[in-house]
């Protein structure tokens, strides 16, 4: 439940007492011109974001076409051009995949051990700290550990690397959320299971991750749309194809660094197409966001419930 | 009591849950599970371990042959180049005829991307710190609002990217950079300072108008700005509404209006919301693609924001698959590892702030 503490205490301010002396007037007029200015500095910032947001989504639903999700991409000048996006967006889901089936799990058990196990742990303030800080690492960075890492030892380009670079964005974020998904999970579960004889393993398993597998998947659904949404970490790793390619061990096609190498290139039609995929990109953050949104609210009113 | 376990009461259709009690094999179970999280745990320490060691083994071709001037020096120059060999005092020399020609080795100096990494996030801290103020009042429109700026936080750099190179570099270059010209142009030495570039020709130095073509670094700075104000917002409103509820009450009890009253929360959140401007901060620092698509890419140091620049992670987007030399990788790395350090120090000292406060910065990616 979202409540500003100033939005409450606005309410309750609004009438303005009768002002004796010249003071008291001046700082209610004081306080009305900046609670003007703030209202209007939202309503720029709103309109600013809105207009970005609906400009982009205006132009993607201009050029989608179902012929971007079954075409593959077809080069400038020839018959059909420009084709489709169906081998980036393939690539995409494998990449994430290869990148989820490391960093989810990885992930989620950090988060536990920061969740359940860290306390009285030297371990466990630092590593959130590092978590945090990772976080805001900047992806380009990340894209080239991947390239010094993985793509020189196999010496070329490859999708492998990729999602190297991908889990390496993704675990710390999961841990993260995680964490705080399992601390919203009542002490009094982990107490009842122990109280029963439960191991604390046991716990873990059959207690405290079942209250909180919806809201754990919601996050983990958000670190995906973020990795799906990032470009320069693949930049240098997976490099990008315009071939249908299955096989990560060749440079990978991916949707964003596509939308990347269209929006930045010459071609009308192209850069058409970018928008196109622009808009598949944000409907999936919107929907994950939402879903987040939903749940996180959910669990505020409801408590923690079974997925 | 057995309902006290909600895992549990599911699959206990009567007595208690074998599952549930203490046997030999859970112990060993135990630890395992144990062992296995605090490894995950770890992994977050090799992971920030990884990236400092990676990059400063990459880099050290390039630390090692530059030094600490690598920071201070604003040639980059990938290639081997050939000039014409001049002499004590400045003067061609010829010999049978032709200019003898010398050959000038690779040379690196970040200079310039420090520059522009450091003014490009400054604007859009400028830009956007004017505008801060929003979260102040949303009484109504709370909910929708706050989602909506979660959600704005999360769309992905490239679409901004996207957005600042096909709808507002072409409106600067056409509208808002002219206009800003003639407004100016009766201040002495405006026009100079921002609408005129030096370049050198052929040893002569020529001072030309500079043209606009819209990518440079007012519009990576604008775009910028319009990235990080929902990461600030987001952060700052964590923070606000952290402010103990008796704080707010006892201000409005000793009758203050409502501006002295948000005063007050400002104060008395100050360092973490200095802290979440520096969150922003550093994620425009980090900023890749949106900025490689607008701020023009150009390896100098101009003295006017609206000329085309380069930021350290927009030379890495731009150069570093097609890095051929050694050297030339070990430069980009070592950029790499300054971009590396200073987002390392910005995050660490403006999380400090702000989990001093007891906010959870999740909003910042």
């Amino acid at each position: 439940l979202i409540f500003l503490v100033h939005g409450m205490s606005t309410s309750s301010e609004q009438p303005v007492q009768p002002q004796r002396s010249f003071y008291r007037r001046f700082m209610a007029i004081k306080s009305n011109v900046m609670m003007s200015l703030c209202v209007f500095a939202t309503i720029c910032i709103l309109a600013l974001l809105a207009f970005v947001t609906l400009y982009l989504l205006y132009n993607g639903f201009n050029y989608l076409s179902w012929s971007i999700f079954t075409e593959l991409p077809i080069p400038p000048g020839m018959a059909g051009a420009p084709g489709g996006l169906k081998n980036s967006l393939i690539g995409t889901v494998i990449l994430i995949g290869m990148a989820s089936v490391v960093g989810i799990p990885v992930g989620v058990l950090a988060g536990i051990y920061l969740s359940e196990y860290s306390t009285g742990s030297w371990l466990g303030a630092p590593a959130r700290f590092i978590a945090d800080v990772l976080t805001g690492v900047p992806s380009i960075v990340v894209g080239i550990v991947g390239y010094e890492l993985v793509v020189v030892p196999m010496g070329n380009f490859n999708g492998y690397a990729g999602a190297f670079a991908l889990a390496f964005i993704m675990i710390p974020l999961v841990a993260r959320t995680t964490e705080e998904m399992l601390r919203l999970v009542p002490r009094s579960y982990r107490e009842a299971s122990i109280a029963l004889g439960a191991t604390k393993n046991r716990t873990i398993l059959h207690v405290v991750l079942p209250a909180a597998t919806g809201s754990i998947i919601t996050g983990v659904m958000l670190a995906i749309a973020r990795i799906a949404g990032e470009t320069a970490p693949l930049l240098f790793t997976a490099l990008g194809s315009r071939l249908l390619t299955l096989d990560p061990s060749h440079p990978f096609p991916s949707l964003t660094v596509q939308v990347f190498s269209y929006a930045t290139g010459p071609y009308k039609d192209e850069q058409n197409l970018a928008w196109a995929g622009m808009l598949i990109l944000i409907s999936l953050v919107f929907v994950l966001n939402l879903a987040l949104r939903l749940t996180a609210h959910h669990l505020q009113r409801n408590g923690p419930t079974r997925a | 009591m057995s309902d006290a376990t909600p895992s549990a009461a599911a699959s206990m259709p009567g007595g208690v849950d074998r599952s549930l009690v203490r046997t030999g094999r859970g112990i060993s179970s135990d630890s395992v599970m144990a062992g296995l999280s605090q490894l995950a745990a770890l992994t977050i320490f090799v992971m920030l371990f990884a990236l400092l060691a990676v990059l400063t083994y990459a880099a050290w071709p390039s630390i090692s042959t530059f030094g600490w001037k690598f920071l201070f020096t604003s040639q980059w120059r990938p290639n081997e180049l050939s000039a014409p060999a001049l002499d004590a005092s400045g003067k061609v020399v010829m010999e049978d005829g032709e200019v003898v020609m010398r050959t000038l080795p690779p040379v690196f100096g970040a200079l310039p991307v420090i520059y522009g990494t450091a003014v490009s996030s400054l604007l859009a801290l400028v830009f956007g710190a004017a505008l801060f103020l929003v979260r102040l009042s949303r009484p109504w429109l709370a909910v929708p609002v706050s989602f909506l700026i979660e959600f704005l936080a999360a769309i992905p750099s490239i679409a901004y990217g996207m957005w600042g190179l096909f709808v507002l570099a072409p409106f600067l270059q056409h509208y808002i950079e002219p206009t800003i010209r003639s407004g100016l142009s009766w201040i002495p030495g405006m026009n100079a300072w921002l609408f005129t570039e030096t370049a050198v020709r052929a040893g002569q130095t020529v001072v030309r108008t500079l043209p606009l073509t819209g990518r440079d670094m007012f519009c990576g700075g604008l775009v910028l700005a319009i990235m990080i104000i929902p990461i600030i917002t987001a952060l700052s409103r964590d923070v606000l509404r952290s402010v103990p509820r008796a704080q707010v009450e006892g201000t409005l009890a000793l009758g203050a209006t409502w501006w002295q009253s948000a005063w007050e929360m400002l104060s008395y959140s100050r360092s973490a919301l200095f802290g979440a401007v520096m969150l922003g901060l550093a994620r425009a620092a980090g900023e890749t693609m949106a900025i490689t698509m607008v701020i023009g890419n150009s390896n100098q140091i101009h003295a006017s924001i609206f000329s085309p620049a380069q930021t350290m992670s927009s030379l890495l987007a731009n150069e570093f698959a097609e890095a051929s030399t050694e050297l030339h990788h070990a430069a980009l790395s070592e950029v790499a590892l300054i971009l590396l350090l200073m987002s390392l120090l910005f995050n660490i000292v403006a999380r400090k702030l702000v989990v001093g406060s007891d906010v959870h910065p999740s909003a910042a990616h």
